[in-house]
């Protein structure tokens, strides 16, 4: 057990924080922006890290990895923009993509010269994803044969902005849900589809409702086998849980800096709130939850620098992290009484946008409504914990309307 | 970057837990509960024949000179087993204070006969008041000529019942800020009597011990005079985080025991881990467990590593572990049903060795507020660029 960064990892960490230092991102309001970051960030050596080198990537050591993403964090640095493309979409295709498609997409993610979004959730299909209904059927055209896709996907994140998606789209309906669902890759530019930003609780629309009305993908933009998507979504989902759960905590650090700065000043019965005992117990929770969570990124980083990959118990870290932002901002809102509910008006001295915390949106009262989301998306809470007692303990399945032979469920 | 336990970690591991599942069955584990001393001779001097005793005392004492990682592996797997014992009195408190008082002839004096399992030891700290601090300590010290005579009263006393010395902590100087000093006192000094607790967990004996005009020589200070808690404070430290592999430990065996149960026990034809309701309880568990084990091993390397984070991860272990452990022991009993009420299932033996720890070393209230402390006095640090952190006060 040694849970030092060795010097080699502290020369390095140095050189990224000189680097950040060095580059102030600016103003980041356009796509166009945006994208230039992404690109200065890959020119530094900063995206892709992971990635083999054949592909643009680093093959960066994990370490190295979590040091830039830590760095990014303390330093309040935007990451790059084409987030869903580096983390899953990316190496999706590097596993599973033909030649073709990896020469085609794979450097140009890295270099945010295509942004991809992803098409999975469903109006009907949150947890139940399988149960999806957008279908793409295979029909003949004078030119040749293509791919027709006719439904809705929902949650949606950078659609607006996206040039391509990966889609999950039932290509065979008759057979049991998992085995009926294809992988595509679609051309977010082309009239059959439509994408309406969604209005979620905080006001704003990190996601985006996406209409497909004879929508088409050509056959060679299929990722995989026909019916295989669901075992490549999987894998996908694989990706997304574990995340990097030390810049995680290096920004829950931040936040907890500012926090105490604002209870100097906030007072309670003419104390600062952060002389009253029961803010203070309300603190330390926040601390003592925030450095367990250090730990298990430590555990988590140990792993993956042996070369292994973290399994289902990544869903452990995932239910961890996000049900304990909900409980934080909660404790947040406690001690900041009605001040933590302001989304306009809120004295600068009390504010949590005040300088170096990232986004102008960046208001208690928006962590406090945006937190409500992590027990929700990329599996719920209740989906982990699933897949905790299942596969990790090992207890039984619970039986399931769905696991019925083909021919006796409905289209 | 390595959070694996090392071979020889892993084989001292498999080891305690081997001589734990032979020894301290929940048959043998209900025989010491009804016994008057409370714990077994015979796997006293096996452990020590392991070097068990030892396992943290310098080799030039006749230990193993190894450090809190494997304290607390052994620890982990004597919570999972309750195993009653005064190894905790005796190891992590009593040789605890004399290594952190760190003189030579008491270290010759003592630590020998503790590693070889001759020595039996404990701490007196606790009094009246309820606090982890100094300024608690009301017991009086006075010196006379070369000897000091000590009066008071120490609560909780770990097995002080079957202890050859006893290590106690009292005033000679009135400051809230330190002004104690540490004696080492044999269990059979003239003025010195016992009563005998019975605790809920009955893996654990205390008594309170008085002190009746105890006279002590002056050798028997153990670190400096006005200065006691140069000692108490790290071994408290420690102790917060042994506790805290005690606390996974038993929690650990209760999550184990619930698993297993929802695979077997059926109501409404299934079995009850198939229902949401239970399989999410035992997912809770492994959460709690795993977060624990995390906390407990990075607090236990930051003490052997010398870390400037250790105060931090010791204070966020124990006040972590404090309610992890409750939570997950609580939520056994209740996926077990009416059994894990009964006296005769095994799960309140874990459930009662958990809640044992819980407020000891202080409880997760205390290490919340020290944690807060900590980083407060970190951020005044970085600002100011000096290095002061607060002592183990609240």
């Amino acid at each position: 057990m040694d849970l030092n960064y060795s010097a080699e990892d502290e020369r390095f960490r140095l050189r990224v924080r000189q680097w950040i230092a060095e580059h102030p991102p600016g103003a980041l309001g356009s796509v166009a922006q945006k994208k230039a970051w992404q690109r200065t960030l890959y020119d530094a050596g900063y995206v892709g890290m992971g990635w083999p080198r054949e592909y643009g990537g680093q093959d960066a050591r994990p370490m190295e990895q979590a040091i830039v993403a830590e760095e990014m964090a303390r330093g309040d640095v935007p990451g790059a923009v084409n987030s869903l493309a580096l983390g899953l979409i990316g190496p999706t295709l590097i596993v599973h993509g033909t030649d073709e498609q990896k020469q085609r997409y794979v450097k140009r993610m890295l270099t945010a010269e295509d942004i991809w979004c992803q098409l999975y959730s469903e109006p009907d299909s949150g947890s139940d994803l399988a149960s999806l209904k957008t279908r793409a059927v295979l029909e003949a055209f004078e030119d040749g044969n293509r791919w027709v896709i006719n439904g809705q996907k929902v949650w949606t994140s950078l659609g607006p902005i996206a040039d391509y998606g990966v889609l999950l789209a039932r290509t065979d309906p008759s057979v049991p849900k998992h085995q009926g669902i294809s992988y595509f890759i679609l051309d977010m530019h082309q009239p059959g589809v439509e994408v309406r930003p969604l209005k979620q609780i905080t006001g704003s629309s990190e996601f985006a409702e996406v209409f497909f009305n004879n929508a088409v993908a050509q056959p060679e933009n299929i990722i995989g086998r026909e019916g295989q998507g669901w075992e490549l979504a999987q894998t996908t989902l694989g990706f997304e849980r574990g995340g990097s759960l030390l810049a995680r905590v290096t920004r829950h650090q931040a936040n907890m800096r500012r926090l105490v700065e604002v209870t100097q000043t906030l007072s309670r019965d003419s104390v600062p709130v952060l002389e009253d005992p029961v803010a203070r117990q309300k603190l330390g929770r926040m601390v003592v939850e925030v450095e367990v969570l250090r730990y298990a990124g430590f555990r988590i980083l140990s792993k993956l620098e042996q070369g292994k990959r973290p399994g289902s118990e990544s869903s452990i870290d995932k239910l961890y992290y996000s049900e304990m932002d909900k409980r934080h901002q909660e404790l947040i809102q406690d001690v900041l009484g009605p001040y933590g509910q302001l989304e306009r008006g809120l004295p600068d001295e009390l504010s949590l946008n005040s300088s170096t915390l990232r986004g102008d949106d960046a208001t208690w009262a928006y962590n406090f409504l945006w937190a409500r989301a992590g027990t929700i998306y990329a599996g719920s809470s209740e989906i982990q914990k699933n897949i905790i007692g299942e596969r990790v303990l090992r207890l039984p399945r619970e039986p399931r309307a769905d696991r019925v032979p083909a021919g006796n469920r409905e289209g | 970057m390595d959070f694996d336990f090392t071979q020889e970690q892993v084989m001292l591991r498999d080891l305690t837990r081997e001589f734990m599942t032979r020894e301290s069955t929940p048959r043998a584990v209900r025989t010491l509960m009804e016994d008057e001393r409370g714990f077994s001779d015979a796997t006293w001097q096996q452990l020590a024949e392991m070097g068990l005793q030892g396992v943290n005392i310098d080799a030039g004492y006749g230990g193993q000179g190894l450090g809190m990682i494997e304290l607390a592996l052994v620890l982990d797997e004597m919570g999972r087993a309750a195993y009653p014992s005064p190894y905790f009195a005796t190891v992590v408190l009593a040789a605890g204070a004399i290594a952190a008082g760190g003189q030579a002839t008491q270290m010759a004096r003592y630590l020998p006969d503790i590693a070889a399992g001759r020595t039996k030891a404990t701490l007196a700290l606790i009094e009246s008041a309820l606090s982890w601090t100094p300024a608690m300590v009301d017991m009086q010290a006075q010196r006379r000529g070369s000897e000091f005579v000590l009066s008071g009263v120490k609560r909780f006393v770990p097995f002080a019942h079957v202890a050859d010395l006893i290590l106690v902590v009292a005033r000679t100087s009135a400051s809230d800020s330190d002004g104690t000093t540490v004696f080492a006192v044999p269990s059979d000094a003239s003025g010195l009597s016992q009563k005998l607790n019975v605790e809920m967990d009955r893996t654990n004996r205390t008594s309170t011990v008085s002190f009746e005009g105890v006279v002590v020589p002056a050798d028997a200070v153990v670190g400096e005079v006005d200065h006691g808690w140069r000692v108490i404070g790290p071994v408290l430290e420690r102790a917060a985080v042994c506790a805290a592999a005690e606390m996974l430990g038993a929690a650990r065996r209760c999550m184990d025991m619930s698993v297993e149960y929802a695979k077997v026990r059926q109501q409404f034809g299934q079995p009850i881990g198939m229902f949401q309701a239970i399989k999410h309880a035992c997912s809770d568990m492994l959460l709690e467990v795993e977060n624990s084990h995390g906390a407990t091993y990075y607090a236990a390397w930051a003490l052997d590593a010398g870390s400037t984070e250790a105060s931090l991860a010791a204070s966020s272990a124990k006040s972590y572990v404090g309610d992890a452990s409750r939570k997950v022991c609580g939520s056994s009993i209740q996926v077990h049903g009416g059994i894990g009420f009964t006296w005769e299932y095994d799960l309140h033996l874990y459930f009662k060795r958990a809640k044992h720890f819980e407020p000891l070393y202080g409880d997760a209230d205390f290490h919340r507020e020290r944690a807060l402390q900590l980083v407060l006095a970190r951020a005044a640090a970085d600002e100011s660029r000096s290095q002061a952190a607060p002592a183990l006060t609240s």
